[in-house]
């Protein structure tokens, strides 16, 4: 047995998201191969070293806790993730675009100050708040390129 | 069962709060699982692996926050270090703490 064996093992008891998971594996492998190395350090041969770093991590009990504490997260942080964006633009939208859905004052509201502190906000709390921070970021370029449409041709009604 | 293990839980967190904050060096799962075991000489015992659902779910309410350190494909480890609010939340449990301790053993008749 090698430690991606073992590793090939707790995968699926994790049952965990894509990213959360590839992270959480990459933590127990660093943990095995300093357990194992410790092991060998001590005169026991690879194999043995494994069995030992294997028991005293307790695989069963550690990956039902990791599931617990993961289980859900990473889709409840992707909604909220892509939710923020949305909300934001629609407060965006509503503060350039005039009510009648056309974009005709735009470049006079990019100049004022309260919109581009609230840019800057909307474009900065997805990207620092979510550690799935690539929803935020291909959100951001759809509903902005979106709102770029409506600039470009303002008389396109939304 | 349940009540042994909610306390081991909240001890534990105290006890990786004030191994890092006295360490002052980032530290990975592993150090930490045995730091603790080491500090307490051999009597705070566990599964290394539980160290690990412990350190993410206090990173998740602040008390820590962790970095990677190597590059992507080589050895590559996660260390962990104490934020400024869990710095605070030690301060303020190891008062707890000590206020606990002491009213436990005028109660118990152990205090000198």
């Amino acid at each position: 047995m090698t430690i991606d064996d073992l590793l090939n093992q707790i995968q699926p008891r994790l049952g965990l998201e894509a990213e959360t998971e590839h992270e959480v594996l990459e933590e127990i492998r660093g943990h095995l191969e300093e357990a194992v190395a410790a092991a060998k350090a001590r005169g026991l041969d690879e194999p043995q070293a494994l069995l030992e770093a294997a028991a005293a991590f307790g695989v069963e009990q550690a990956t039902a806790e990791l599931h617990a504490t993961h289980a859900g997260r990473g889709t409840l942080e992707g909604v909220a993730a892509a939710a923020l964006p949305v909300i934001f633009t629609l407060v965006l939208r509503w503060l350039i675009f005039a009510p009648d859905g056309t974009a005709g004052a735009w470049r006079e509201m990019l100049s004022q100050p309260a919109l581009i502190v609230i840019a800057a906000v909307v474009m900065l709390v997805p990207l620092l708040r979510f550690p799935r921070r690539r929803y935020a970021i291909a959100l951001w370029i759809f509903f902005w390129g979106l709102s770029l449409i409506t600039a470009v041709w303002p008389t396109v009604r939304w | 069962m349940e009540k042994l293990d909610q306390m081991r839980k909240g001890t534990t967190t105290l006890a990786i709060l004030k191994l890092l904050v006295d360490t002052g060096e980032p530290m990975h799962g592993y150090q930490i699982a045995h730091a603790l075991e080491s500090r307490s000489r051999g009597s705070f015992q566990f599964k290394e692996g539980l160290i690990y659902p412990r350190l993410h779910q206090m990173e998740r309410e602040g008390l820590l926050r962790s970095e990677w350190e190597g590059q992507r494909g080589s050895r590559r480890r996660k260390v962990y270090l104490p934020t400024a609010e869990g710095q605070q939340r030690l301060t303020e449990e190891l008062k707890q703490w000590q206020a606990f301790s002491l009213s436990m053993e005028q109660l118990l008749g152990l205090a000198g």
